[in-house]
């Protein structure tokens, strides 16, 4: 009789693994779902990278925000570029607020990627990390979709590409119009 | 007589100095933040504490940590900030109350149920008990029995 129990629970287990793996691989791994998912997007106060100002995160109540952690020492991040700037030129006069914060880098260094870049959206200093760490960010290039409603709906690591932003952004505003 | 002493002079010295460490005393603030450093991972390293760490990322988070600490923050209320942001992922040693506390508990399961099949076989394997013998086994001890009666005879 406790021979069969152990043989079923070892089935059981062995099933569970299989079950477990499976859905683990069929993951995107640049959808990677931490604490910040779902909740309220921490709030932030930073200096834009130009020097013009400051940009908070509570003056962008009500519309869809794409946050993207960047660095020029950062190879993905030069390769992720032109999507973001296909996707910024698309939704520059619409509700779509771009942000990019620039993650462990000197201010200098910071603009003069920018503009070399031509990003033309929002960029600011993120100057001890803090604003990183409370987004939960590994480390650059990533991308926070916040929705009109201030919550964190989505994040994607590493390189994004168009299709991505585009869907994730489409998301967003669907959501935003049937509210 | 004086060996014994000594002996016992230094086992209560030695006694004493463990009592001494061992004392409940105020935790100081560098210590507090090398026990919660110890504890996190550092998001851009294999494997290594953000106390060990000499990345910027680590740098940073000892800096935060510090900062916590000195407004008095709780151990507790610093990690859940980081595990707010994190997830459980960024505590080198999983709790055991969430579901990655599995990663503690599944091999313990695995061997209790090791040890259950284990012990089940055992029992299962029972000593053999007392064999009845067969006929022909009882008539020949007879037989001999009488055989040997009749020499003694």
């Amino acid at each position: 009789m406790l021979a069969r129990v152990v043989r079923i629970a070892a089935v059981v287990a062995i099933l569970g693994l299989v079950v477990t793996l499976a859905l683990a691989f069929r993951r995107d791994p640049h959808d990677i779902r931490t604490g910040t998912i779902g909740k309220p997007a921490p709030a932030f106060t930073l200096e834009r990278l130009d020097g013009s100002g400051k940009v908070a995160l509570a003056d962008l109540s009500g519309k869809v925000v794409v946050m993207n952690f960047f660095a020029s020492w950062c190879l993905p991040c030069t390769q992720e570029n032109p999507a973001l700037v296909r996707v910024y030129e698309r939704y520059r006069a619409s509700d779509v607020v771009m942000i990019g914060v620039n993650y462990q880098e000197s201010r200098d260094n910071g603009l003069a990627y920018v503009q070399r870049m031509g990003m033309g959206w929002t960029t600011v200093a993120d100057d001890d990390g803090r604003v990183a760490f409370s987004y939960g960010v590994f480390g650059p290039p990533e991308t926070f979709f916040i929705g009109t409603d201030g919550i964190i709906a989505g994040r994607h690591i590493g390189p994004i590409d168009e299709e991505t932003l585009v869907t994730a952004i489409e998301k967003l505003r669907g959501q935003a119009a049937s509210r | 007589m004086n060996g014994r002493v000594a002996i016992t002079v230094a086992l209560v010295a030695l006694a004493a100095a463990l009592l001494f460490a061992a004392r409940p005393h105020e935790v100081t603030a560098d210590e507090r933040i090398d026990q919660i450093t110890t504890e996190l991972r550092c998001p851009v390293c294999q494997g290594l504490s953000v106390r060990d760490s000499t990345s910027e990322t680590a740098r940073q988070m000892r800096d935060i940590v510090a900062q916590r600490v000195r407004e008095g923050k709780s151990s507790a209320e610093i990690e859940a900030e980081f595990r707010a942001a994190y997830g459980d992922w960024i505590f080198l040693s999983p709790p055991v109350s969430s579901w990655s506390g599995l990663v503690w508990l599944v091999p313990i399961a695995a061997v209790g149920a090791g040890l259950l099949l284990v012990s089940g076989r055992l029992r299962r394997v029972e000593t053999p008990g007392p064999v009845e013998p067969s006929a022909p086994q009882v008539a020949a001890l007879r037989e001999r029995v009488a055989r040997e009666e009749a020499t003694e005879g």
